[in-house]
């Protein structure tokens, strides 16, 4: 091992790059202190290295498709990617994982992480989310409250340029925005629809990190809605477009990438962290690097992984986990495979440009007495989105210039809807290392041990059938909803495993994202989640982030770390 | 064509259950065939592309190069089922067209092409369950996977994107709400 200390010797490291990690960064090193990034995958250098973003639909030589010999590769993660945005996400084949019931862990594993094909939509959590634990008992209370974050979330949403509309709505709160994705012909018809039909939901225009107007030197948005592929026009939020950047201007920041970290290194005499033991994935060569502060930003349940392998005398079964609570409490939203359904009318409509945004209709059960709900607690949110029908999707008949004519015709339209739920915090659901399994690099692998409860179960039921009505009563046509058995990780909102809480006996985090039994050790990314909301949780993570950063450069500067 | 699968991932990090970007995958399948190349029946294809789309005041499917598109995918993508498929259609057309007309394929004429292509379609139109029910067990009908790859290839080939359909690489802006042109074209993407 080498251990030239001196030279490996920085301020503060953040392990991983994606969207809370490239924040961890961007906020530490703008505070002053010398900061390490490790990213175990590779290099992504913005724009440069988007290799397939203004390519043309022609130039993939099987247009959209995966090859037999990727989708082998790619047995799980090939539901969630295409010929385009292949190369940002893992082979399975290459990074093994253990599932004890079906799971799909969705990984990128290069500088920006997932940042770079993340669905960009970002909703702040509520006052009710911050207390729903409270409330029905479920998992631990949250150790913060809606006030506690409001300012960060102003703070972050006005750096990463969030385009949405002010609705006053007390269970999801307005921020601070840019002009929103205006709506379509039938998005409008259907808000509209819904305005006259329900009392107790609306839809509004979904809230997405895509820049409708410029911010600093990034932006507008173009929209070719092909955003997965990185973006040339810098024109939505993600690590390699703007934190990272901003971070490596402040020339503190060094980038180790290639670099997957093994464990945390633990003093049982200063009782507290000292550094981080990496592998190069490419050399395997094993390396520490040292510091007065570490962020765990590896994604929720590769953090958890580094932390259960990190033992130590004073951790035996993995670093801060006093609490027995580690790698347990694996939460990701609940998600049906959507519902649809045609529109007669409006053919006189059409639009011009792509949009990258959607409709959402928030969370509408559960709010209060008159929407409260027998079947379940908590709720879900719905997404989704209006276009009319292209040769993508159109019916056809028959062959020849009748055909030919058909593909020209712009076809019906179209809305989907999708619903998105809160999963209860549940001790069961966990993640643990199997050591008699090894990866390449000789690391134990995850084993996920997960499934939805009653309650998510109940509400996937309800939420397909309440889109169904929503279409139906509005007057669409050949409503219909797919449903397939549950597929868990498939909303690619993993949470939890290291949650935050008031009890150092119940939970691995305090109110600081700062870990009780580890003070130097933060954890920022969605391990750190109590409980879940229905909301894409991306948004939250960051304002967490930024708001951990600051405190711990207090802590730094007055001494106390 | 599956609307389940063209209507596209639009909710999530390429997320969730929806399929993401162009109508991605139709099928899934990883087993690699060791029985007769396609390659062999290029031109043959392309005479059929160009059957199912001719063409007009844009160009056809051959023009296209929709045959290329098609054995790229049949060779690299398509499951053993529907390869087999795919060859045993191509070999029973062949045999068809002598039957009936006593010419191969490429040499009958523009109407018998036709009748040829209408009646394997006539004949491989399943619907609902049923369809559901064939497609599971045996892979997809010939004809269904030579129309859905002919339409596939020339809508995302330069010339039909370009030339039969309305192709904007960069819009530049979003105009929700605009009034459909007569004779306006549908959008080669989505």
């Amino acid at each position: 091992m080498k251990n030239n200390t001196q030279e490996n010797t920085f301020d503060a490291i953040v392990v991983g790059s994606g969207i809370s990690g490239g924040w961890a960064a961007k906020e530490l090193t703008e505070g002053g202190l010398k900061t390490l990034v490790l990213e175990r995958g590779r290099n992504v250098e913005h724009i440069k290295d988007y290799t397939t973003a203004s390519k043309n639909p022609w130039d993939f030589k099987h247009r959209s498709h995966l090859t037999n010999k990727e989708l082998k590769e790619r047995p799980i993660q090939n539901g969630h990617c295409d010929a385009g945005n292949k190369h940002f996400f893992v082979k399975d084949s290459e990074h093994p994982y253990i599932q004890v019931k079906p799971y799909k862990w969705i990984r990128g594993y290069q500088v920006g992480g997932r940042s770079l094909t993340w669905g960009r939509q970002s909703y702040r959590f509520s006052q009710m989310d911050f207390e729903a634990n409270k409330t029905d008992g479920y998992g631990v209370d949250w150790p913060i409250r809606y006030e506690d974050l409001a300012k960060w979330y102003d703070y972050v949403e006005d750096y990463v340029g969030i385009s949405g509309s002010l609705e006053s709505l007390a269970h999801l709160p307005d921020g601070v925005f840019l002009p929103p994705i205006p709506m379509n012909a039938i998005e409008l018809h259907l808000k509209e629809k819904v305005r006259k039909l329900y009392s107790d939901r609306v839809i509004i225009n979904g809230r997405v990190a895509n820049l409708t107007t410029p911010k600093k030197g990034r932006g507008p948005c173009q929209y070719r809605n092909l955003c997965s592929r990185g973006c040339p026009f810098s024109a939505y939020f993600s690590s390699n477009s703007s934190t990272l950047l901003d971070a490596h201007n402040t020339g503190n920041l060094n980038m180790r990438v290639n670099s997957i970290v093994k464990e945390v290194i633990y003093d049982d005499l200063q009782k507290k962290a000292i550094g981080v033991v990496i592998i190069d994935a490419i050399s395997k060569e094993e390396i520490s690097y040292y510091a007065k502060v570490i962020f765990l930003n590896a994604s929720t349940i590769a953090t958890t992984a580094i932390l259960l392998n990190s033992k130590s005398p004073s951790f035996p079964d993995g670093l801060g986990n006093s609490s027995g609570q580690l790698g347990h409490n694996l939460m990701d939203h609940t998600v049906n495979e959507g519902t649809y359904g045609t529109y007669d009318g409006l053919k006189d409509k059409y639009y011009i440009g792509k949009s990258p945004g959607t409709i959402y209709i928030p969370r509408f059960q559960n709010l209060n007495n008159k929407t409260k709900q027998s079947g379940f607690i908590r709720g879900y949110g719905i997404q989704g989105k209006g276009e009319r029908e292209n040769w993508q999707s159109k019916v056809t008949t028959g062959i020849g210039v009748s055909l030919k004519k058909q593909l020209a015709t712009p076809g019906e339209w179209i809305i989907s809807l999708g619903g998105r739920g809160e999963t209860l915090p549940n001790y069961e659901n966990k993640i643990t290392l199997d050591y008699q399994k090894l990866d390449t690099w000789g690391l134990p692998l995850v084993k996920v041990d997960f499934e939805y409860g009653p309650n998510e179960l109940a509400m996937l039921e309800h939420m397909t059938k309440s889109s169904e009505e929503i279409l139906v009563k509005a007057g669409f046509k050949n409503v219909r909803s797919y449903r397939t058995r549950p597929a868990p990780g498939s909303a690619v909102h993993e949470m939890g495993t290291a949650r935050m809480g008031k009890d150092p006996k119940t939970s691995v985090l305090n109110r600081y994202n700062q870990m009780h039994d580890v003070k130097n050790v933060f954890i920022t990314d969605g391990s750190c989640m109590t409980s879940s909301g229905s909301q894409n949780p991306s948004l939250t993570y960051m304002a967490l982030t930024a708001r951990a950063c600051s405190y711990a450069i207090n802590q730094i500067n007055s001494n106390e770390l | 064509m599956n609307r389940r699968k063209a209507i596209g991932g639009i909710f999530g990090l390429a997320g969730v259950g929806f399929v993401s970007v162009i109508g991605a995958k139709y099928f899934i399948g990883n087993s690699s065939h060791n029985i007769e190349k396609l390659e062999a029946h290029l031109d043959l294809i392309a005479e059929i592309v160009d059957v199912i789309i001719p063409p007009t005041m844009s160009p056809g499917a051959k023009e296209s190069f929709v045959h290329h598109y098609i054995v790229n995918y049949m060779e690299d993508c398509a499951t053993r089922k529907e390869y087999n498929n795919f060859i045993n259609g191509i070999n029973d057309l062949q045999e068809t067209s002598v039957n009936t007309f006593d010419s191969v394929f490429e040499q009958c004429s523009t109407i018998q092409k036709k009748q040829l292509l209408e009646n394997l379609e006539a004949n491989s139109t399943y619907s609902g369950i049923l369809l559901k029910l064939n497609n599971k067990l045996r892979g997809r009908s010939f004809f269904n996977i030579l129309k859905t790859l002919t339409i596939e290839g020339y809508c995302t080939s330069s010339k039909g994107a370009t030339k039969h359909l309305a192709y904007l690489p960069v819009p530049g802006r979003y105009d929700a709400v605009t009034e459909l042109n007569v004779n306006q074209k549908a959008w080669a993407t989505k």
